[in-house]
């Protein structure tokens, strides 16, 4: 299964999505003018990664912030994951700089709707 | 709080408005107008969670006067241009709109506006998740998503109906963060 990158715009985050490794990665802002376009290829991607899956599959998110089409679309994409979790072992890291507290409230309420997901608040530390 | 009797006067202060534009929304626009945002506060030495509170606040309202401008020329009904400001009073930021709405669509915007005027922010923060939870296929419009998305940024939220005529009204909202 091909990899899926994009690289990252002023309004965009920067995504990759490697089936080989089984590691998902989307870090930047979000607000693109039409959310459901933009992520279709992601969502895709995951639809079709889903049909085999990597025993172990790793989501790295750092998303500084977004806009509430883009909430909406995490939420989904989060949906899909849970539907998928009994055909590998998902963990999510959501990743959040140490002052950037809507960031980490983004991530708890994130937590709070799919409690049966492992969903790691990570702070991330400055090298 | 800024009430919309004073904006006249705000705007010809420019030490405290940070960013006006008025005309029709694009995404490039909004992008750059975000960039200088972050450029403007970086140089405030803003905590970050006031920072990230204004870049949502504004996208959102910003997002919303160009999608409803879509749909508007669409219907070729009336002017789908709109107006922002970004601004400072007291020490405390606030983002404006205003763009031109149908009746019709008042009479939607306006009853979620009081309930959010009424609600406490765990009230808030429940109606959004219940909203975010539903309406699996409903990504375009967000229904009403992004009203609340404002409501748990902002600190107060103020807003103004202006009758038109002919079932047309000036949506004014002023968001303090």
């Amino acid at each position: 299964m091909k990899e899926l990158r994009i690289e990252a715009s002023q309004y965009t985050p920067q995504i990759s999505m490697d089936a080989q490794k089984g590691i998902i990665e989307i870090a930047g802002k979000s607000y693109p003018e039409n959310t459901f376009e933009f992520y279709k290829p992601v969502i895709e991607w995951l639809e079709e990664y889903f049909i085999n899956p990597q025993q172990d599959t790793a989501v790295n998110m750092e998303i500084v912030y977004f806009n509430s089409s883009s909430s909406k679309l995490f939420f989904d994409f989060f949906d899909i994951l849970e539907e998928n979790q009994d055909k590998t072992k998902i963990t999510i890291n959501w990743i959040y700089d140490k002052e950037n507290e809507s960031a980490k409230e983004a991530g708890e309420e994130f937590q709070e709707d799919f409690e049966s997901l492992e969903m790691n608040l990570q702070e991330k530390t400055k090298i | 709080m800024v009430s919309f009797e004073e904006l006249e006067s705000l705007l010809q202060e420019d030490n405290i408005i940070f960013l006006t534009y008025g005309g029709t929304f694009t995404q490039s626009l909004i992008a750059g107008m975000t960039g200088v945002l972050e450029k403007e506060v970086e140089e405030a030495e803003l905590s970050m969670k006031v920072s990230n509170n204004i870049f949502v606040v504004f996208i959102e309202l910003a997002q919303n006067v160009m999608n409803y401008s879509k749909k508007v020329r669409k219907d070729q009904v009336f002017d789908p241009k709109g107006l922002i400001f970004v601004g400072k009073k007291e020490e405390k930021y606030f983002v404006c709109s205003q763009n031109i709405i149908s009746k019709d669509d008042k009479q939607k915007i306006e009853p979620r506006l009081q309930a959010i005027q009424n609600a406490t922010n765990e009230e808030i923060k429940k109606l959004y998740k219940d909203i975010r939870r539903s309406g699996k296929e409903s990504h375009e419009k967000g229904g009403g998503l992004g009203l609340l998305e404002i409501a748990k940024k902002a600190q107060g939220i103020e807003y103004k109906f202006q009758d038109l005529q002919d079932d047309k009204f000036y949506y004014k909202i002023c968001v303090t963060i």
